[in-house]
C-alpha cells in the first residue's frame, strides 16, 4: 500500500478537517473473486443458504409476504 | 448530393461498412437498404395458416366502415392474435429448447459421461435441488445433481400440475396466475397448444389467444430460460464479477483468431479449456502466430465472457463484420440469431465457418456436431483446424482499433453478496435507497440489435437517460454490449453517467449504474432478482408494485416476444421499440397496451423514440413509487437525543 493520501474538507461547523483519501490499490483486477468458495463446507453452505438465498421460503414468508393467514 | 445513412453508433462497425462497401461484400446492413418490410406483413396483417389464402386484412381506411375478414371468416384481431402467438411460442420454444440441452448434457456431467464438464458450483446445485424439493442431507453431490437432472427434464414433458419454478414468484403473483388459469404446466405442452389454438379452425377469440400465449410465456421466463440459467450455472459456475473487454478490436492480427457465435455455452466453455492446451500453443506458435485469440459474438460471448472474462468481438449486427475484418480464422455458430449471409462473408476470405448444433447447418458451411460426450476433443480438432488456417489468410486484414474495458458478471446472486457480504447477503441496501429516492426505480433493458434503427443508438439513448434520472439499469444480450462498447459498464460510468443519487450508491457498491446480467436467456435472472425485491420488504408484495419496468428498444427476435409476454404477465410495464407486431388491430393492441393493467398489473408499449421510451419507462416507476408513497425522496436522518426527546 502506497502512502495514504488525506483531502481537506469542511466540517459542518465550517472547520477545515483532513479526511483519508482512497485507500485501495490502483491497477485492474486479473481474475474473477469467488467468494463462493468460502463456503467450503456443506454445513456452512447449508447455513448459507438457509439465510442469504432462501429466506423466501421460510415458513413465516418475509417482508411485504409476511402474512397472517396463509395463501 | 444525398446525406449518408448512419448505420451505427459504434465507430469499429461503421469502419468495417466501409471496408466491406469497398470490397462489395454483402452484409444484412445494404440488404436492409434492398428489401424493404411488406406493409400488410409488418402489422401482421396476413394469415398464412390454411393454404386457401393467404389472406390479406390490411387496415380499414379512415371512415371506411367495411370489416374486413379472411376466406375462412377470420377476422383481424384473430389473425393478428395468431401471429402474435405464434412468435412468442417460437421464441419459448428456441430458449426452451437451448434448455434441453443444458439439462441433457447436465445429467451427463453428473453421470461422468460428459468430456470436460463438471459440477463446479456445488453452492447453487444445492440451492436449485432445495428449489426442486430434492433431499440434500447426507447425499453425495453427484447423486443429488443426477437427481436434479432427471425432475428438471420432467419439466419439458410434464403434462399436468404446474412448473417447479413457479413456486419461486411472489405469492400474490402466484395466486394471480392461478386465479387467471394461466400457470404453465410443462414447457412443451404450452408450446404445442399455443400452435394448436392458432392452427386453422381452433381458437378464434383473440383474447382466449393472448391468453394462452401468455401461460407459454410464463413457461420460457419461469420455466426454460430459468432452468437453463441455474443449470449453466451449476456446471459452468455463478458468475461473478469480472473484467472483459469488448469491440472488434479484441480480434488480432498476429493471432489466430477463433469466434464463438450463437447461444449455447458447451463448445465455447471448452474451446476456452482447449485453447490453454500448450499443445495447442505450441501449434499456434508453429503456423507462425502468437497464440490463440478466443473471441465471443453475441450471446455465446456472453456465456464466456460472465465466467472467464474472455473478450467479446460485438453484439448481433457486427456478426458479419467479425469476418469482414479478414483476420478471423474460425467462427463456430450453435443456435439461434447467427445469419445464412455469414457464409457468404466468409467465402470472401478464407474463414472457415463451422456449424456445430445437430439443430442448425448453413448450406456451405462445415458441419462439425458437438456431442458432450467427446466434446473437448471436439474443441481440440476445431483450434487445430483454425491454427492450419491461419497461413491462409489473404486480402486486406484491418481490425478496428475499438475495444473498451467492461465489467461483468452480475449474476442475482453475486448482487445479494455484494450488497450485503457473506454473513448478511440481501437486497436490503437497494430497497432502502429506493425508498430513500437515491435510486429511482430499475429497468431491464435487453434485446437484440435491428437494422431498421442505427445500430446500438436505441439502447444506449434510453439506458443513458434512464440512469441519468436514478434509475438503476439491469441488461442483458446484445443491449448489456452496445452498454459495453459505450463505456456504460465500468463502475467509473457511474460519476460521468449517472444522476447523483445512483452515482452515490454505485460508489459506495463499487458497481456500474448499469449491470450486465448475462446472455438473453438469462432475463429469468431479472426476475429472481425483481422477486428479491418483493421479498426484501418494503416495495410492496408483488412484482406489479415495484418501481421496476422492461424495455427492448431494438428487438427483431421472436425470443423478445416471448421475453417482453413473460415480463408483462410477471406484472411489469414493458416497452419496446423499433416496430411493433399487433398493429394490424386496434383491439389486440388495445388489450396489451391497456386491459392488460387490469389484468396482469403488468402491460406492454409501444414507442419508437428512446428517449420518449425512457420517460415513459421513468413515469410508470413515478407511479408505482406513488403507489408505494415514496414519491419524495427520504433523507436518512440519525436522530440526536436532543430529537429524540421531542419526539417523546
Amino acid at each position: 500500500m502506497s502512502e495514504y493520501i488525506y483531502d481537506e474538507k469542511e466540517r459542518f461547523d465550517g472547520e477545515k478537517v483532513k479526511v483519508l483519501g482512497p485507500t485501495y490499490e490502483e491497477g485492474k483486477p486479473d481474475g474473477s473473486y469467488d467468494w463462493k468458495a468460502r463456503l467450503d463446507t456443506r454445513e456452512l453452505t447449508v447455513n448459507y443458504l438457509r439465510s442469504a438465498l432462501r429466506y423466501w421460503y421460510s415458513k413465516d414468508w418475509f417482508g411485504s409476504e409476511r402474512r397472517k393467514k396463509d395463501a | 448530393m444525398a446525406e449518408e445513412k448512419k448505420r451505427s453508433i459504434d465507430k469499429a462497425t461503421e469502419e468495417l461498412l466501409e471496408k466491406a462497401e469497398k470490397e462489395q461484400i454483402s452484409t444484412a446492413f445494404f440488404r436492409a437498404d434492398e428489401i424493404r418490410p411488406c406493409p400488410i406483413g409488418v402489422e401482421e396483417s396476413c394469415c398464412k395458416v390454411c393454404s386457401m389464402g393467404p389472406c390479406r386484412l390490411p387496415r380499414s381506411k379512415k371512415g371506411e366502415e367495411k370489416r374486413r375478414v379472411g376466406v375462412c371468416g377470420a377476422t383481424i384481431e384473430t389473425v393478428v392474435a395468431r401471429n402474435f402467438a405464434r412468435k412468442i411460442a417460437a421464441g419459448t420454444a428456441a430458449h426452451s429448447d437451448h434448455a434441453r440441452e443444458v439439462v441433457e448434457t447436465f445429467l451427463k456431467a453428473a453421470l461422468g459421461q460428459a468430456q470436460g464438464f463438471e459440477i463446479k458450483d456445488e453452492v447453487k446445485l444445492l440451492e436449485v435441488a432445495l428449489d426442486f424439493n430434492i433431499e440434500i442431507e447426507g447425499k453425495e453431490i453427484k447423486d443429488i445433481a443426477v437427481e436434479l437432472g432427471r425432475k428438471a427434464l420432467d419439466e419439458f414433458g410434464k403434462q399436468h400440475g404446474e412448473l417447479v419454478y413457479i413456486g419461486k414468484a411472489p405469492l400474490k403473483r402466484q395466486e394471480l396466475w392461478r386465479r387467471l388459469g394461466v400457470v404453465p404446466r410443462g414447457v412443451d405442452r404450452e408450446v404445442v397448444e399455443v400452435m394448436h389454438r392458432t392452427h386453422m379452425g381452433v381458437d378464434q377469440d383473440y383474447t382466449h389467444i393472448i391468453e394462452q400465449a401468455t401461460r407459454c410465456a410464463l413457461a420460457d421466463g419461469w420455466g426454460g430460460s430459468m432452468i437453463s440459467t441455474d443449470l449453466q450455472d451449476i456446471m459452468f459456475g455463478t458468475p461473478v464479477p469480472v473484467v472483459g473487454k469488448i469491440n472488434l478490436g479484441v480480434l488480432k492480427e498476429d493471432e489466430v483468431n477463433v469466434v464463438v457465435h450463437g447461444h449455447e455455452p458447451f463448445l465455447p466453455e471448452l474451446l476456452a479449456a482447449a485453447s490453454r492446451d500448450p499443445e495447442i500453443k505450441k501449434l499456434a506458435e508453429k503456423a507462425g502466430a502468437k497464440g490463440i485469440n478466443l473471441a465471443g459474438m453475441c450471446c455465446s460471448a456472453n456465456e464466456v465472457l460472465m465466467r472467464h472474462g474472455i473478450p467479446c468481438a460485438g453484439n448481433f449486427l457486427q456478426q458479419e463484420l467479425a469476418l469482414v475484418t479478414g483476420a478471423v480464422e474460425l467462427m463456430t455458430v450453435d443456435v439461434q440469431c447467427q445469419m445464412q449471409g455469414l457464409q457468404d462473408v466468409a467465402a470472401c476470405f478464407h474463414t472457415k465457418l463451422v456449424t456445430t448444433s445437430d439443430r442448425a447447418k448453413i448450406e456451405g458451411a462445415v458441419h462439425m456436431e458437438f456431442h458432450p460426450d467427446s466434446g473437448l476433443d471436439m474443441a481440440k480438432k476445431i483450434l487445430k483446424m483454425a491454427i492450419e488456417n491461419y497461413p491462409n489468410r489473404r486480402g486486406s486484414v484491418y481490425i478496428p482499433d475499438q475495444a473498451r474495458d467492461i465489467v461483468v458478471g452480475f449474476s442475482h446472486e453475486t448482487i445479494n453478496y455484494l450488497l450485503g457480504g457473506l454473513f448478511r447477503a440481501s437486497y436490503r441496501p437497494l430497497n432502502d435507497n429506493i425508498i430513500n429516492g437515491r435510486i429511482r426505480g430499475v429497468a431491464g433493458v435487453v434485446g437484440c440489435n435491428n437494422v431498421r434503427t442505427v445500430h446500438d443508438s436505441a439502447h444506449i439513448a434510453m439506458i443513458k437517460e434512464l440512469i441519468k434520472n436514478d434509475v438503476l439499469v439491469l441488461t442483458t444480450g446484445c443491449a448489456a454490449m452496445a452498454c459495453g462498447k459505450e463505456g456504460l459498464l465500468t463502475p467509473e460510468a457511474a460519476r460521468e453517467f449517472a444522476g447523483d443519487g445512483l452515482a452515490e450508491v454505485c460508489e459506495a457498491v463499487g458497481i456500474p449504474p448499469v449491470l450486465h446480467m448475462g446472455a438473453c436467456v438469462d432475463n429469468s435472472r431479472l426476475l429472481i432478482a425483481a422477486t428479491a425485491m418483493v421479498k426484501e420488504g418494503g416495495l410492496g408484495d408483488d412484482l406489479s408494485d415495484l418501481p421496476v419496468v422492461g424495455a427492448a428498444p431494438e428487438w427483431m427476435s421472436e425470443k423478445a416476444l416471448a421475453i417482453g409476454q413473460y415480463f408483462v404477465a410477471s406484472g411489469v410495464f414493458t416497452v419496446f421499440g423499433t416496430t411493433w407486431p399487433t398493429v394490424g388491430s386496434e383491439k389486440v393492441t388495445r388489450h396489451l397496451f391497456e386491459e392488460f393493467e387490469e389484468i396482469y398489473k403488468g402491460m406492454w408499449a409501444y414507442e419508437e423514440d428512446p428517449v420518449k421510451a425512457a420517460h415513459l419507462m421513468i413515469s410508470q416507476i413515478d407511479k408505482k413509487r406513488k403507489a408505494l408513497g415514496l414519491e419524495k425522496a427520504r433523507e436518512r436522518v440519525l436522530f440526536d437525543m436532543a430529537m429524540r426527546r421531542e419526539l417523546a
